[in-house]
């Protein structure tokens, strides 16, 4: 048995494939104006590595994300939120909390023990909490995604950043830089404004011990340190690149439905 | 969108929920009448019919933007009446001869204070009170208002409004309500004859033509959906929409494009208007109407101390209907419905109800993660 999951997001397109039980991930690839091209761009990364020579090999494909519509190779689509819960759960049974930060949007999912959703917060048409804001952030710092990110960053006397819009952080981070406050004060302080704004998003879809980050803002060590102290618990890592959970959890969705059609054959 | 071997009042209803100046409200006007527009629920349209007028209840379709009505209001305004006060200033509303404006929500009230002092010409503008609370007193309260606002249409249409005129409009309104809810009875199947999203357009085709003409398409329309099959067999998850505003069929049309049927509702436009009937004895017909709005069916959830009553006819509805979840709309910056929903939420999760509340604008500026939401909704609650 051999399916595949391809998640489209916004920023990256992911793809993973599943031989029997063995998971392939491909490589991140970044998103075109065509979703279609990017869907594509991905799931031949997946496939590559998998040793595979066609999509027409695989039995059968879920997509997701934001482009899922546009997968033309897959057999049906399903909701990044389920895909991500999905995933995670598949990686480690004991998750019961998922904060997934992507590109542009940032969501927070409770599971109960068999993995079932309890329930999801999404943030609302705004990119504060999400990858776009980090983006616009190391615009003007001049640091990149990197600096943003880096643990040599955490400073123990953040800035404070009182705006989560990202129009008007822009400007009170220009005020801070002009006057000569620390860059790690800064950085710290923007992980700790998003980390604020994430976590009443997971308080409201509810938190529970084992907490995990999926998707693209997963590497952002001064993040996860902030919602640690945000939040009060110890965020866990995932043992598969928690970029793809979302393409593992379609993957692990195609997997459970053709092994449900071939059961009724 | 009405889908192929549908009945063709559907497509009538579609094309009127669509369009402001329909042909009914043409020919209502061709032949000589006049139409009045309003805002609110809980404002009698029998009062209207005893006056010889057409109620055309204000509505949003078709507008694309606030910019116009933004002149007036702020964003923090939700926008609803701004499209609506949008679409009057670009002059689609100009077939109007009045329009009354009940005193529900501060943002709808707004629209009445900025009418009067925009540029448009409508010959009748009327704030028309209505109580906050619901109890004896405050039914004798609005009894009073609707005793004034019947004096002032009589003086500036002149006409005369009499109880017999009063009582017949009032049979008429509550046979509507009754042949509507035969429509909602048939969606309790396990194969709902009719989507949520024609529905929508069978309840808005309603506000906007002469009643009699709308009852007789009605009773057309349960004829043809005793015979004709239901479209959707295989819906993933029955669902309720409850909410403020509902003039248009977005939600009712992102969640069965995820393969979900919408059943029922509790929105302004659509399930709230069916419920009960107004006292036909004809001693005090104002009062009947009064005590109607105010004390069986204070649905608007602007009125405080009737949140109990909201919630048990959501949730019997909920359960009636077989409904597997609610889905909850607020329009952004809509206080009195983020306070409601609040509290819904809560309550629905007790009585076993799975809910998805979303706050959106009247234009839907991110269809992409309202969809994404619903989808994912429905696969944690489906079959």
């Amino acid at each position: 048995m051999i399916v595949g999951g391809c998640d489209l997001g916004s920023t990256t397109g992911k793809a993973v494939v599943i031989i029997d039980d063995k998971i392939i991930l491909g490589n991140i690839v970044m998103a075109t104006p065509k979703p279609a091209v990017t869907a594509k761009m991905a799931m031949d990364e997946a496939i590559q590595n998998a040793g595979l020579s066609s999509v027409k090999n695989l039995d059968y494909i879920i997509s997701t994300g934001y482009g899922r519509l546009k997968v033309e190779f897959a057999n049906e689509n399903i909701s990044e939120i389920s895909c991500h819960a999905k995933g995670a759960f598949y990686v480690n049974p004991s998750v019961r909390t998922i904060i997934d930060i992507g590109g542009q949007d940032c969501k927070a999912i409770s599971l109960n023990e068999r993995g079932a959703t309890l329930g999801f917060e999404m943030n609302e048409r705004c990119a504060a909490g999400t990858g776009r804001f980090f983006q616009v952030m190391a615009k003007v710092l001049g640091c990149g995604l990197e600096g943003i990110g880096s643990s040599a960053n955490i400073s123990a006397t953040p800035a404070n950043i009182s705006n989560q819009c990202s129009v008007f952080a822009e400007s009170e981070i220009i005020t801070l830089v002009n006057n000569d406050i620390p860059m790690s004060d800064i950085i710290t302080g923007i992980n700790r404004a998003v980390a604020s704004r994430v976590s009443s998003l997971a308080r409201r879809a509810g938190v529970a011990d084992n907490v995990v980050i999926t998707g693209g803002c997963h590497g952002n060590d001064g993040l996860v340190t902030a919602l640690e102290l945000s939040l009060g618990v110890k965020i866990n890592k995932l043992s598969v690149d928690p970029q793809f959970m979302g393409a593992l959890g379609a993957a692990v969705f195609a997997m459970e439905k053709f092994k449900a059609k071939a059961g009724n054959v | 969108m009405i889908a192929k071997n549908r009945s063709q009042v559907l497509e009538k209803f579609s094309g009127i929920a669509g369009t402001l100046v329909n042909q009914s409200v043409e020919e209502f006007k061709n032949k000589g009448g006049m139409v009045i527009g309003y805002f609110c629920s809980f404002i009698p349209e029998e009062i209207f019919i005893a006056a010889g007028l057409l109620a055309f209840r204000m509505r949003g379709t078709g507008s694309e933007s606030t910019e116009r009505a933004d002149e007036y209001f702020t964003s923090n305004n939700c926008s609803f009446p701004r499209h609506c006060f949008s679409l009057a200033l670009i002059g689609k509303y100009n077939f109007l001869d009045g329009l009354v404006v009940g005193a529900s929500c501060d943002t709808t009230r707004y629209v009445y204070d900025n009418w009067k002092k925009s540029p448009m010409k409508t010959p009748f503008v009327y704030l028309l009170g209505f109580p906050h609370v619901s109890g004896e007193m405050q039914a004798g309260y609005y009894r009073k208002e609707l005793v004034n606002f019947k004096s002032a249409l009589e003086e500036h249409f002149n006409v005369t409004i009499t109880d017999d005129k009063l009582c017949e409009a009032i049979s008429l309104c509550n046979e509507t309500r009754e042949l509507q809810r035969k429509i909602y009875d048939m969606r309790k199947s396990d194969n709902p004859p009719i989507t949520g999203s024609e529905m929508v357009s069978v309840m808005v085709a309603g506000l906007s033509m002469p009643k009699e003409e709308y009852n007789a398409e009605l009773k057309q329309l349960i004829s043809d959906l005793e015979i004709i099959p239901a479209q959707n067999n295989e819906y993933q998850a029955r669902l309720m929409v409850v909410g403020s505003c509902g003039d248009d069929d977005i939600m009712c049309t992102i969640a069965e494009e995820q393969g979900a049927i919408v059943v029922t509702d509790h929105t302004c436009f659509g399930g709230k208007l069916k419920y009960g009937s107004v006292n036909e004895d004809g001693s005090d017909p104002l009062q009947a109407l009064a005590n109607y709005h105010v004390l069986t069916r204070p649905f608007c959830a602007k009125v405080g101390g009737a949140y109990p009553l909201r919630r048990k006819v959501i949730i019997e509805a909920a359960r009636e209907f077989k409904v597997d979840g609610v889905l909850g709309q607020r329009l952004g910056c809509c206080d009195t419905w983020g306070g409601e929903l609040y509290a819904l939420k809560d309550d629905l999760r007790d009585a076993g109800l799975p809910s998805l509340m979303i706050e959106r604008e009247y234009v839907p500026d991110s269809q992409g993660q309202l969809a994404t939401r619903v989808q994912a909704f429905i696969e944690t609650i489906r079959r």
